[in-house]
């Protein structure tokens, strides 16, 4: 069953189009890999799911409920962290989780699991805007997975963090479909991650979908069209520069 | 969530924000000089009015004309500021909360503020009040039945100009332009409320109010009555629509 | 080049834009006056310009001010916002021009602005005072004087703007400045000398009273020693960060 599917999704500013009749699904408890190259449209795309910003065209559905008219019993469902951390500076760790916290109406303990599963125990009292880098990615990356919410949106989490993070984040990652029967979307350009923990891959270039299915799907699909399946990062230069040189040629 | 709760997550939000000493400065640099210029108070140039309803009404004049609206201003857009800085607003936006309600909370708080500023000059006027006496040997207090009403209609009659503050700040997204804006607004009230339409100028509130207090400290010298129409119904909308223009920006935030 | 650079590194802030904006409403004060009250000011004896300027300085005055405080900290809150001062620091650019060149800017467009609003009293003067001719050599003095009055406070605003990273510290301390010295008492000169209470002094009343030398001899003093102050302060910042 497909949790989260869109219908000709489209978002232009202006002249420029930056997602394009995208027609995605994503299925109940998977892991969903979003690639693209930078401005390919993935986060506009999960802006899009979010209410962040508002589709010029198309349609989508979340659990089948849809925006604006079930907003609040969507985000009920979603955690997010979408291209930065979003935080309060002038907070604590800890007081910018308990924000959420009570927002989401969920048990006083959240706040320390939240910390506990991103390693930010240790400098939960610590001010937010004091944070190094990789703090900040795992204080957005808990605001996100406060109360283990059913679905995930999660725009390249591991950003900023070192290799031993990068590991926690993926094993974590990996574990909530089979835990929580948690389905999240990831977006990420580190691919040997991303084929690791997704179970179905979308490829994105320049707003358009070029594949959509599981990981084995991709690679008989790049057999077909004759480009490399030996791993996902030659498959994916591959196909992106194939559409390059498509794009170009119809210029 | 309900409305007190999302007030109670807004005002955790401007914990650490020195907020409470932007409130504080203006008072303290309005009443410094009032104790300094004591001496002076006591000369009324004819005008028949008490030493000390001269001093609470000088001292408050700045206040009401200026620094009331000022506070306003800059508390609004830091408001707006917490939210942008690190994109807090984003992560309120992708949680479930109304976002109409969102807005009112936030100004909610932001009437909070000068509130607690119209609390720390009361504490501030019975300080110099008091200190003055002591220096001049005349007693500039007055008793807290006259002050406390006073200081209610002051606080009372800058609603409108928060509503309009709060809307200005969140149509104009650069900071500094909707200080500026918000400043140029104050500067014309000396002006605007001498002329028929002051109704129509929400900064100038304060200060009519202030004005109708001297006229009945200073009888004869300005009119006493309050004109309610059609000031109460053009105030109530001005705040009104305002406040629904506010909602409405912020209901359409895109990132 | 360098001069264009700080110029390009304020496209798109709205920088330049405000200060038409504020001469605008600056502007207006005088129109509206004039209009709303002709005969209270056509009556008045004496010179149209100073009859203008008694009317409605005191407003325009702290409208400049208040656009110079907020232009100010527009300026330094895009270097300080994505730590774009932090390239400048550890480029082969010394600190001080960049900060004088800000300085020159705001300068330029103040003039720019005190001009604008020079012209909306020649409005004035020949739309109620038909009768009396546009002096250009007494405009041209009131504005050289109103100009050079106002390099202090220019001066003052970028140097609280240049030490507070954070926007809300420099615009507050600004605000608060502008309004204290608003409310402070006119009798003393010492106080009328000070940045942020000098642009309010007339150019004809500061001859009534034989200070006007004082005035512009105090000011560009005062900007001098400000700016060498700031000079000091830039190069010993870097050993307390």
């Amino acid at each position: 069953m497909n949790i989260i599917e869109t219908k000709n999704l489209t978002k232009a500013y202006g002249d420029f189009t930056a997602v394009s009749s995208l027609n995605l699904h994503i299925r109940k408890g998977s892991v969903y890999g979003f690639l693209g190259p930078n401005g390919a449209g993935k986060s506009t795309t999960m802006k899009m799911f979010l209410g962040l910003t508002r589709p010029t065209d198309g349609a989508f559905h979340i659990n089948k409920k849809r925006f604006p008219q079930n907003r609040v019993e969507i985000l009920k469902e979603i955690g997010s962290f979408i291209e930065a951390p979003a935080f309060y500076g002038n907070l604590t760790g800890a007081e910018n989780l308990e924000l959420i916290r009570k927002i989401l109406g969920l048990q006083e303990d959240s706040v320390d699991d939240a910390l506990e599963l991103t390693g930010l125990q240790e400098f939960k009292n610590r001010l937010a805007k004091r944070y190094s880098l990789g703090m900040k990615q795992r204080l957005g990356l808990a605001g996100a997975l406060i109360g283990r919410p059913p679905i995930l949106f999660l725009d390249e989490p591991t950003n900023g963090l070192d290799p031993v993070g990068i590991h926690e984040i993926r094993t974590l990652i990996k574990s909530l479909p089979k835990k929580y029967e948690c389905t999240v979307l990831v977006s990420s350009h580190l691919l040997p991650e991303i084929e690791l923990m997704a179970d179905d891959i979308g490829i994105l270039n320049h707003g358009h979908l070029l594949f959509e299915g599981s990981l084995d799907d991709l690679k008989f699909h790049a057999h077909d069209m004759g480009m490399p399946d030996d791993n996902l990062e030659e498959t994916f230069l591959a196909m992106i520069d194939a559409d390059n040189q498509k794009r170009r040629d119809r210029r | 969530m309900n409305f007190l709760s999302l007030t109670g997550i807004e005002l955790q939000k401007i914990r650490r924000s020195k907020i409470l000493l932007i409130l504080l400065a203006p008072v303290v640099i309005m009443w410094l000089p009032a104790i300094i210029n004591s001496e002076k108070i006591q000369d009324v140039q004819g005008i028949p009015i008490t030493p000390e309803h001269n001093f609470f009404i000088q001292g408050f004049m700045g206040m009401v004309w200026f620094m009331i609206p000022a506070t306003l201003i800059i508390c609004t857009v830091l408001l707006i500021q917490i939210e942008q800085t690190n994109h807090g607003m984003k992560k309120m936006l992708t949680l479930p909360i109304n976002r109409r309600m969102l807005c009112l909370a936030k100004f909610a708080v932001l009437l909070l503020l000068p509130a607690v500023q119209m609390v720390m000059s009361t504490a501030a006027y019975y300080g110099s009040a008091f200190l003055s006496s002591k220096l001049q040997g005349y007693d500039y207090i007055l008793p807290p039945g006259y002050i406390f009403p006073c200081i209610g209609k002051f606080y009372l009659a800058a609603l409108p100009a928060a509503a309009v503050f709060w809307m200005i700040a969140l149509l104009i997204q650069t900071p500094v332009f909707a200080v500026g804006t918000g400043l140029a607004l104050c500067v014309p009230s000396v002006l605007i409320i001498n002329t028929d339409y002051w109704f129509l100028h929400p900064m100038s509130y304060p200060f009519y109010m202030l004005m109708t207090e001297y006229g009945k400290a200073a009888k004869g010298l300005y009119t006493t009555d309050i004109d309610w129409f059609p000031w109460l119904p053009v105030a109530v909308m001005i705040t009104v629509v305002s406040l629904a223009v506010s909602c409405v920006k912020m209901s359409r935030y895109e990132e | 080049m360098r001069f264009g650079m700080e110029l390009k590194k304020l496209r798109r802030t709205g920088y330049f834009p405000a200060f038409p904006a504020g001469a605008a409403a600056a502007s207006a004060f005088p129109i509206l006056n004039m209009a709303v009250r002709t005969e209270v000011y056509t009556g008045l004896p004496g010179n149209p310009l100073d009859i203008l300027l008694d009317a409605s300085w005191q407003m325009m005055a702290m409208l400049n001010i208040l656009l110079i405080v907020c232009c100010t900290c527009m300026m330094y809150h895009t270097e300080y916002a994505e730590n774009g001062i932090q390239k400048m620091e550890v480029l082969p650019v010394r600190q001080i021009s960049l900060f004088l060149r800000k300085f020159l800017i705001t300068t330029a467009m103040a003039a720019l602005v005190i001009m604008i609003e020079f012209a909306a009293l020649a409005f004035c003067i020949l739309m109620w005072f038909p009768d009396a001719g546009i002096d250009l050599k007494e405009f041209l003095c009131h504005w050289s004087f109103e100009v050079i009055l106002l390099l202090p406070t220019i001066m003052v605003s970028l140097i609280i703007a240049s030490a507070c990273r954070n926007m809300w510290i420099s615009l507050g301390i600004g605000v608060i400045l502008v309004f204290t010295f608003s409310v402070l008492p006119k009798d003393y000169l010492f106080l009328d000398l000070c940045p942020y209470c000098s642009p309010y002094q007339l150019l004809t009343a500061a001859e009534e009273n034989g200070h006007a030398a004082l005035f512009l001899g105090v000011c560009i003093g005062e900007t001098a020693l400000a700016g060498m102050a700031e000079h000091i302060y830039l190069k010993i910042r870097r050993y307390f960060s």
